[in-house]
């Protein structure tokens, strides 16, 4: 059993959105421009030429944080909503009602609707595909250009993740919420 | 009529032929055929449904929670209401309310049926959610316990229509008590579905579920008026003009108190400084839907009530009127409102423009079940008023 996480060395990411690509194909994702689990976000160039402010322009790569305090787990009228053995905050479809609860109570938009069965659907971490192969790193992790992605098991004091963890200040999204989320932006 | 060991009390007359031998006035004709347009657009609206499923809504990702959510608000909140009214009598044994406790009791429980109604079409699975609510109950979360309870509370306030028609006052009382602190347990859940919401800093906290509480009782009143407006085709008695004086004059103070809170609420929101919750709330008072609220729900009755102290009947049963649009629009704006802010302000599409405000407005299908769902409470208000005797027993 592990507990899984992410970080991120976000201002590597140059929003090729490789990652949005290779998550729809390895987990079969709908189509769809609202039917993603991932995604890059960018805001505009702040300032004006000559005095542009090329900080502002970073990218942010994200998805469902896996919070240890999931709000959407907490909201779940039939805990559809569940947390795995390897710490992964899943939905069960079967027991999803889509009463859409969780969608909103969730403070990073990163759940949607899966019209083909009518349930809501989020990041797993690759756990019914990747992981279920026995295979070590996520579909996104493994496709980025510029390594922005380590996945790996925040219990394993050995594990990459965990070193980066160790070395490198960190943030996480939407702290103040007290979701503590398992990914961790790296600084 | 005997069903078992049950014996419900009809109406000697009670037959089909009761139900359409309504007196056919202009009034009583528009108001049927709308009643029959309204269904007829419940059965269009949930064919839709069934069709496209959730694509017949305009519900997206960014704001999942659309008409429906309100419209059901709004039923349930009308059933609470109706049962707080309905208790001033039989429960807590204020004399002058009596009169109206079997009908607003019949009215709590056609409201919520609608309620119901309109929400099994706005979850994408009831039939797994009765059995899952069971098998693996969510009790950490709010929409559990409000559905739970209303549950429970369906069921108390038909038994206590019962003892009230077979005029066993004793055993009305307890399960009228019973079903009134399930009921204000279950809509004070409802508010804390909003009010649990971390990611939504414009609802959450401890606002909205005592906040519902105070809507509903006037809510209430409002309707109290509408019913007994028509039972009386607005010609009242003595008896009624007390009890519609007592209730006018708890509305003024019960506005004024909402009008109170709200204030507070807007200007804590708009200056505490809290992200997200001040840029939303100057964004809310900048929209057309919360001036309707704030006009019609409050404005109108409350001067209608300052007139005279309530002592005009009539006028209050038209400023009820307008004050169920209004809290059509309150309910509404809550649901909205909560989710008008996105989540995610950054751009994740090429040529997308920087997310700003959430717009949403109901589709066909949306409005057509809502409008369905009050066609079916009118309905079956009606069917009830020509069933059972909801005036007040002689000698009671």
């Amino acid at each position: 059993m592990a507990r899984y996480g992410m970080a991120l060395d976000y201002k590597n990411c140059i929003n090729c959105k490789a990652c949005e690509v290779a998550c729809k194909e390895e987990n079969g994702v709908e189509l769809g421009a609202e039917k993603h689990r991932i995604w890059v976000g960018a805001n505009d160039v702040k300032g004006e030429w000559p005095l542009l402010d090329i900080a502002s322009a970073a990218f942010l790569p994200s998805q469902c944080q896996h919070c240890e305090d999931a709000p959407c787990q907490e909201v779940c009228p039939t805990n559809a909503t569940y947390y795995d053995e390897n710490h992964v905050v899943r939905v069960d479809s079967d027991k999803c009602i889509l009463c859409s609860y969780c969608m909103n109570a969730c403070p990073y938009d990163a759940r949607y609707v899966d019209d083909r069965t009518m349930t809501v659907d989020k990041c797993t971490f690759c756990s019914d595909t990747r992981l279920a192969r026995g295979e070590t790193t996520t579909a996104c992790q493994a496709t980025c250009p510029t390594k922005v992605r380590t996945f790996g098991d925040l219990d394993d004091p050995n594990s990459e993740i965990s070193e980066l963890l160790r070395t490198r200040e960190h943030f996480s999204l939407k702290a103040h919420l007290g979701t503590n989320p398992k990914l961790f932006y790296l600084t | 009529m005997k069903i078992g060991p049950l014996s419900i009390p009809l109406k000697e007359d009670f037959s089909l032929k009761s139900i359409l031998g309504f007196e056919k006035t202009p009034v009583n004709m528009l108001l049927a055929l709308s009643v029959i347009a309204m269904l007829v657009m419940l059965v269009v609206g949930i064919g839709n449904y069934l069709i496209h499923s959730h694509h017949a809504y305009n519900v997206t990702r960014q704001h999942p929670w659309g008409l429906l959510i309100a419209v059901y608000i709004f039923f349930v909140v009308s059933s609470t209401g109706f049962c707080i009214v309905g208790s001033l009598g039989d429960v807590f044994g204020f004399k002058d309310f009596t009169m109206i406790s079997k009908r607003a009791i019949f009215g709590s429980i056609v409201t919520i049926l609608a309620g119901f109604t309109v929400i099994a079409f706005e979850i994408g699975h009831p039939v797994t959610m009765m059995i899952y609510n069971v098998l693996t109950p969510g009790l950490t979360s709010a929409i559990w316990w409000m559905g739970t309870l209303y549950g429970l509370y369906l069921t108390f306030m038909i038994i206590e229509f019962y003892f009230l028609l077979n005029n066993d006052m004793k055993k009305a009382k307890i399960f009228g008590l019973t079903g009134l602190l399930v009921g204000l347990a279950a809509h004070s859940n409802l508010g804390s579905v909003f009010g649990f919401l971390n990611a939504r800093t414009i609802s959450q906290g401890v606002y909205y579920p005592t906040y519902f509480i105070l809507t509903a009782f006037i809510t209430g009143i409002f309707l109290s008026f509408i019913i007994m407006g028509f039972r009386y085709k607005l010609n009242f008695n003595e008896k009624t003009k007390k009890l519609l004086e007592g209730l006018a004059k708890i509305q003024g103070l019960l506005i004024s108190i909402l009008i109170f809170f709200m204030t507070w609420k807007l200007l804590t929101d708009m200056y505490g400084g809290v992200p997200t919750r001040s840029d939303v709330a100057h964004h809310i008072i900048h929209t057309a839907p919360f001036w309707a609220e704030v006009i019609l729900v409050m404005i109108i009755p409350l001067l209608v009530i300052l007139k005279d102290f309530g002592k005009s009947p009539v006028l209050m049963f038209w400023a009820s009127l307008s004050g169920m649009v209004g809290i059509f629009f309150m309910r509404y704006n809550l649901v909205h409102d909560t989710q008008v802010k996105p989540l995610q302000m950054m751009k994740i599409r090429e040529y997308q423009l920087s997310p700003e405000w959430i717009h949403y407005f109901p589709s066909a299908s949306e409005i057509m079940i809502s409008l369905g769902g009050l066609g079916l409470c009118i309905l079956l208000y009606y069917v009830g008023t020509r069933a059972f005797n909801l005036d007040e027993e002689e000698g009671h």
